[in-house]
């Protein structure tokens, strides 16, 4: 029986010959990252134990992305745990406020996430992994155990397979692909439960770079899916190669691996989507959100936040302003993106149209720690979510939309089509 | 550990499916202020579907849930579960819940299709979460079920994720001790 490439990846980490769905395995990761929310209590809990070395520091690396301002004394006290955790655990790899990004896109960006590797995660989306070709398990706070043994239980995920077909209409994203399948799952057009199941994107992807796979590996995240995994294209291989910390072997599925279930989708169908206020699975064609009022938009986070989204997003600002009565934030990803920004130009795009520049990382999709919400209040993002007090207080509505959709309205004020704006 | 055991023997309490963990199995309230201290959760387990449950509940029953139990990859629950020896057999489990449920040291069993069809709240049940037998001795009936893997049963054994890494560090103290006395 043929294996999936996530099945391919386990089983050469785990040292077996062959994986199936449902084999409890040990992989043996590639590295294992920490984020700086999760640092404080993996620290504790091996104090406690008297665990005072890690098995393999060389191979932790550290990330800074969810609290890079430190906006709470509580984030700078978590930042001072973490670089003296740092310290005495001994990780070098230590991607501490200004140093890397955030954690699921500069290791893709600097080569050090290749594809067919596996690494091990406290943060669900891990599965950002699969845009280049690899796979990475979250483990929430059992990451512990990683950091102390060096590995953790896996149940081998069952794989789901979605084929595309054809070419999106202009002005449709990537990130609006997710939405509408969130969708199609939503009102029950397909019968997925995407519960721990890999999804695998397979058909017309080589059309796809880096940008708009990680857009795609963002919304199966939000409807419980543990990884995403595209077969690399040349041109990701040939990206991987170009900044490779070190040698690298792509897997591919096998023409009989097993899929659960399969399904295709005609990309061409796709208008651009809106994610209403609770969930993505409240998706809509965007002209029955059209002209609803905004206060706040932001343009980032793991799904949206690589040059080429905020590259997208730039055009709808170019030489305008963002609206009276808007805040409009923007995080780029990652240092190595803000530092080409600032480069060609584009940076100077964002700032002289009023928006206000955040550090690479999460940005508000994270509780809110910077550019958070009043009650009442109305958001259009690129955030990996839109449930009830992502960013900030409950009773504020979050519609979630591409790049260009929140760019364009930013400009606007109100909810609006990119096709409308006179972009071409 | 001595007395820790696969075969639960009592009284099954059936509950519904897609039970969320907040509300159906503990109050919101436990969650967000992140109770974890057990006996401040038993009080409360269950309470807004059957109060009065933890009065009843004696270590060794079962619950028996239906579909997608205990959603939301929520602890405290099962930390109540756990520390009153309860067992828990379900029809599905959402994977974070379920993972959750492991590493609090809950036996359970999930992908027990039909389960809540083969008893009532009350039945004396036992089940042995080793082996996945499935026995309702009210009714004279038996399932078979999928078995606990072993892997996970190593973790349940020693009460949940940190007691299993309490022992592994123990043991590795232990042989780095030996080790250096053999040189």
């Amino acid at each position: 029986m043929g294996m999936t490439a996530v099945e391919k990846v386990l089983a050469r980490t785990a040292g077996m010959q062959a994986v199936s769905p449902g084999d409890v395995v040990y992989p043996d990761p590639d590295f294992i990252m920490i984020h700086d929310g999760l640092v404080r209590g993996a620290k504790r809990e091996l104090d406690s134990l008297g665990i005072n070395r890690l098995a393999a520091p060389d191979k932790v690396v550290m990330v800074t992305d969810h609290e890079v301002i430190y906006g709470s004394a509580r984030a700078a006290e978590f930042g001072v745990i973490n670089r003296n955790a740092a310290k005495a655990w001994g990780v070098k790899q230590f991607f501490d406020v200004g140093r890397g990004g955030h954690g699921h896109i500069f290791p893709m960006e600097s080569g050090m996430l290749l594809p067919g590797m596996f690494y091990f995660d406290n943060d669900r989306h891990s599965t950002n992994a699969g845009a280049i070709g690899a796979f990475g398990f979250r483990v929430g706070a059992e990451i512990s155990r990683v950091l102390a043994t060096g590995t953790n239980w896996v149940s081998v995920p069952r794989s789901l397979r979605i084929t595309l077909k054809g070419k999106l209409k202009p002005h449709v994203y990537a990130r609006d692909i997710g939405f509408y399948i969130a969708r199609l799952i939503g009102n029950g057009s397909l019968d997925f439960d995407m519960d721990y199941r890999v999804v695998e994107f397979a058909g017309d992807i080589e059309q796809f770079g880096l940008s708009e796979r990680t857009a795609l590996c963002n919304s199966p995240t939000e409807l419980g899916a543990y990884g995403v995994f595209f077969s690399p294209s040349q041109a990701i291989l040939a990206f991987a190669a170009e900044r490779a910390q070190r040698p690298f072997t792509p897997v591919y599925p096998d023409a009989d691996a097993v899929y659960e279930k399969e399904a295709t989708l005609a990309l061409g169908d796709i208008e651009p989507q809106v994610a209403l206020p609770g969930s993505i699975r409240r998706s809509v064609d965007i002209s029955e959100a059209i002209g609803q009022r905004i206060d706040h938009a932001f343009l980032g986070a793991c799904g949206s936040g690589m040059y080429e989204d905020l590259a997208a997003a730039a055009r709808f600002i170019a030489g305008r302003q963002v609206a009276p009565g808007v805040r409009f934030f923007v995080a780029p990803g990652t240092e190595r993106t803000l530092k080409r920004m600032a480069a060609d130009g584009l940076l100077n795009v964002f700032i002289e149209a009023g928006a206000i520049m955040l550090p690479p990382g999460c940005g508000p999709c994270n509780d809110a720690v910077a550019g958070p919400l009043h009650e009442g209040e109305v958001s259009i993002s690129t955030a990996s979510n839109s449930n009830a007090g992502r960013f900030g207080s409950k009773q504020a509505k979050l519609f979630l939309g591409s790049p260009a959709t929140v760019a364009a309205s930013a400009v606007a004020g109100a909810i609006t089509d990119p096709r409308t704006t006179g972009v071409n | 550990m001595a007395s820790f055991s696969w075969l639960l023997k009592g009284r099954c309490y059936r509950l519904g499916h897609e039970v969320p963990h907040a509300g159906g199995v503990i109050p919101d309230r436990l969650i967000t202020s992140r109770e974890f201290d057990p006996q401040k959760l038993i009080p409360h387990l269950f309470e807004e579907t059957d109060p009065g449950f933890h009065t009843r509940a004696k270590p060794a029953d079962i619950i028996v849930a239906g579909r997608k139990f205990g959603m939301g990859p929520k602890m405290n629950g099962y930390i109540a579960m756990q520390a009153m020896g309860l067992g828990l057999v379900c029809e599905s489990m959402p994977y974070l819940a379920y993972r959750a449920a492991i590493g609090c040291g809950v036996r359970v069993l999930t992908d027990c299709a039909g389960a809540t069809d083969l008893c009532a709240t009350g039945d004396e049940l036992e089940v042995d979460f080793e082996t996945g037998r499935f026995i309702n001795r009210t009714r004279g009936s038996t399932a078979q079920f999928p078995p606990m893997p072993a892997a996970l049963r190593e973790i349940v054994a020693l009460g949940g994720n940190i007691g299993w890494l309490r022992q592994w560090w123990e043991k590795r103290q232990a042989m780095a001790e030996s080790g250096e006395e053999r040189r």
